[in-house]
């Protein structure tokens, strides 16, 4: 059942990174207005699915690798629906789709079926934990797409390439803003993220720090983040130095949440006990 | 019926400024221009345009020749001085698909002195709404502006006439929106007082701008400019230390050497937090060192590049107008034959095969089933009786369509048939 509705939401998802890419080309009202409307199509059957599941097991889908791949991707569909609701940025949506149809199509191909869940996770620590990791990194993830326009635009104005300039983008200035507003709210999502993390750790394995690689690697992107955002409220860090920054860090992220668990095995990966 | 749409009017390509001023009707008295237009004999329906680039009549009436005459005489009295017939040369008439193409151009900004300029669009919906106000739109006009109105939009969305900047000022402007969200908090330093640094920063004050700062070698000349445009006059010497609070920065002077070094700029971005700055270089010699484009948050522009961005603008509008033109063409089609279905007989025939269709169908339907065990007699009886019907239901609204004492009504009559009885042409 929830597997059926994922391939549906991946459908839509796909549907959606067509309508986003048609509207960078051709920018036409009616392309602005679909996409989201693909995407929160695609919302709300992933929203159903993760929904079956936690009602068929009593457990969110986040215990396993491809699960959690797909759970980012909601989250990051949720994050832009909200951005594009206050600020109507469509744009944004031609980077956050396909991430997100490639992200749930990966979902299928990693892992087998589900296993049943250690005692240790069967607890409330799991979904307030994983959802707030996740919407942090998902805040990210919006971060990572207005600086890769910022630096799409950044680029076209500097080297006066202004036919391929597209009149959409929206200004240098809103996307710098966005930019910070992002890292202000991403970063204490992530900080929750790793406090709670290390409660539920303490209670679970007695500790609060286990030199796990995961908590080693969040705790590294955390310090990155908090530099970057202190640098953009202190220091000069705004513009293009602050794009590039987040661009990089993202990157990093994805990186070791996607090939991280493979190369340094840890309790997060499945090897829980 | 008054299906002949005529339109009678001069715009900036016919007529001079004094003549458009002269002709120019009041916004204040338009109500009583109006009634003066309506009662003139031949017109049934119209509508009175004017702008500082154009004036129009519109109207709708059943006879074209004295309609012609009427508005042109109309037009006249704006300016007796003139004389009878001192107007004819600047006067164009257009009838027909003309007219039509005419005022539909006029809505999407085709034919307007800058094309594609947004204004336009507005002003004939408010000297429509007057019209309307004053009782003046019927039927025929009604369609026509709302059409006008639906190519207008579907021109500014579907093509890119109207985000195209053309000239190098514009082009400036188009630019520092890339760079800035909004420019009514934004300050310009306008360094030097040449003719092109003058026209880009009224352009940027037109679009929002409200600080400005000017400097000029001379300080009188500055204190002058400053006044014109209502900004702050700085020293020569000391507009370096002022360089931090400017967002943009227009250089225009004729200084042989270059005015502002890459350091120096540095310098002045770091103060500012890495907050943007556009520099623009417009003067007849280089004022600004092109290096500085090569600093971080820090965009310079020449006049060479602003010029190059415009004549890009330009040959793509060129192809935009023509899309432009192409979507004008389809509703001229679209209208004229709405126009043409606006037939009193042809209504009538339509409304007459629609009923009867009915009733045959109702008919034969019940004929073979629950009244199949009629005779032939009754068969007959029952024809006989369903035709009349439809006879005297139609009686009275044909006599009534036939006799419209006031020519004006039947279009409105006739569209409001074809409209409830759907009898949309095939």
């Amino acid at each position: 059942m929830d597997i059926m509705l994922l391939k549906i939401t991946a459908v839509f998802y796909l549907l959606g990174t067509g309508s986003f890419i048609l509207y960078m080309v051709l920018p036409r009202e009616f392309f602005s207005r679909l996409s989201p409307l693909l995407l929160l199509g695609g919302f709300l059957v992933h929203s159903s699915a993760l929904g079956v599941h936690f009602f068929h097991s009593g457990y969110p889908a986040v215990t396993q690798f491809r699960e959690a791949l797909s759970f980012y991707s909601w989250a990051m569909v949720a994050v832009y629906l909200l951005v594009q609701l206050k600020y109507r940025l469509t744009v944004l949506g031609s980077f956050i789709a396909p991430l997100a149809f490639l992200m749930s199509l990966a979902a299928f191909a990693f892992g087998a079926g589900s296993k049943d869940l250690p005692a240790g996770l069967k607890t409330y620590w799991l979904p307030i934990h994983v959802t707030l990791a996740f919407l942090g990194n998902a805040v990210f993830a919006l971060a990572f797409a207005v600086s890769l326009v910022y630096l799409l635009q950044e680029y076209q104005l500097k080297k006066k390439k202004l036919k391929i300039l597209r009149e959409h983008f929206p200004s240098l200035e809103t996307l710098d803003r966005l930019n910070y507003v992002f890292l202000v709210w991403g970063f204490p999502l992530m900080t929750l993220g790793i406090i709670t993390g290390s409660m539920w750790a303490a209670i679970q394995w007695g500790n609060y720090w286990s030199w796990e690689p995961r908590q080693i690697s969040s705790t590294i992107t955390w310090l990155f983040y908090g530099v970057l955002l202190h640098g953009r409220i202190t220091g000069d860090w705004g513009g293009k130095k602050a794009a590039v920054l987040t661009i990089f860090g993202f990157v990093v992220v994805l990186s070791y949440f996607l090939w991280g668990d493979s190369i340094f095995p840890s309790r997060h990966a499945g090897r829980f006990e | 019926m008054h299906k002949e749409i005529l339109i009678v009017g001069l715009n900036h390509r016919t007529a001079p400024v004094e003549v458009r001023e002269k002709v120019a009707f009041d916004a204040s008295l338009l109500g009583g221009d109006l009634k003066r237009l309506l009662s003139l004999p031949s017109v049934k329906e119209g509508v009175i345009l004017s702008t500082c680039n154009r004036v129009e009549v519109i109207a709708a009436s059943s006879d074209l020749p004295a309609t012609s005459q009427e508005v042109k005489d109309f037009l006249m009295e704006q300016e007796p001085a003139a004389g009878h017939g001192g107007l004819d040369d600047h006067l164009y008439t257009y009838s027909g698909d003309m007219a039509v193409r005419h005022i539909f151009r006029v809505a999407a900004s085709l034919d307007s002195m800058v094309v594609g300029e947004p204004q336009i669009l507005g002003q004939i919906k408010d000297y429509y709404l007057a019209a309307q106000e004053a009782g003046a739109v019927g039927t025929i006009l009604h369609r026509l502006f709302h059409r006008a109105f639906s190519v207008a939009k579907r021109v500014r969305t579907e093509t890119g006439i109207a985000s195209r900047a053309v000239s190098v000022s514009s082009v400036a402007v188009e630019l520092a929106k890339r760079i800035f969200d909004r420019l009514e908090d934004k300050t310009v330093m306008l360094i030097g007082a040449g003719k092109m640094g003058d026209l880009v920063a009224r352009h940027l004050q037109r679009s929002g701008v409200s600080s400005l700062m000017v400097t000029n070698r001379t300080f009188e000349r500055a204190v002058q400019l400053a006044a014109e445009f209502r900004g702050n006059p700085i020293r020569f010497e000391d507009y370096p230390r002022y360089l931090k609070l400017a967002d943009l920065v227009v250089g225009c002077t004729g200084s042989p050497e270059m005015l502002l070094r890459p350091e120096t700029v540095a310098e002045v971005i770091r103060e500012r937090k890495q907050r943007a700055m556009f520099f623009i270089d417009i003067g007849d010699r280089r004022n600004f060192d092109p290096a500085i484009n090569e600093i971080n948050n820090v965009y310079l522009y020449n006049i060479d590049d602003l010029e190059a961005v415009a004549k890009e603008n330009l040959r793509e509008r060129t192809g935009e107008v023509q899309k432009a033109e192409e979507m004008v063409e389809e509703e001229v089609a679209g209208f004229l034959r709405w126009l043409a279905s606006l037939e009193q007989v042809p209504t009538i025939v339509a409304l007459r095969r629609k009923l009867e269709e009915i009733r045959r169908g109702e008919l034969e339907k019940s004929l073979s089933t629950n009244l199949k065990g009629l005779s032939e007699k009754e068969r007959e009886a029952l024809e006989d009786m369903t035709s009349a019907m439809i006879g005297k239901i139609l009686h009275a609204p044909i006599t009534r369509l036939k006799k419209q004492p006031d020519d004006r009504d039947e279009a409105l009559y006739i569209e409001a048939l074809k409209r409830l009885f759907d009898l949309e042409e095939k």
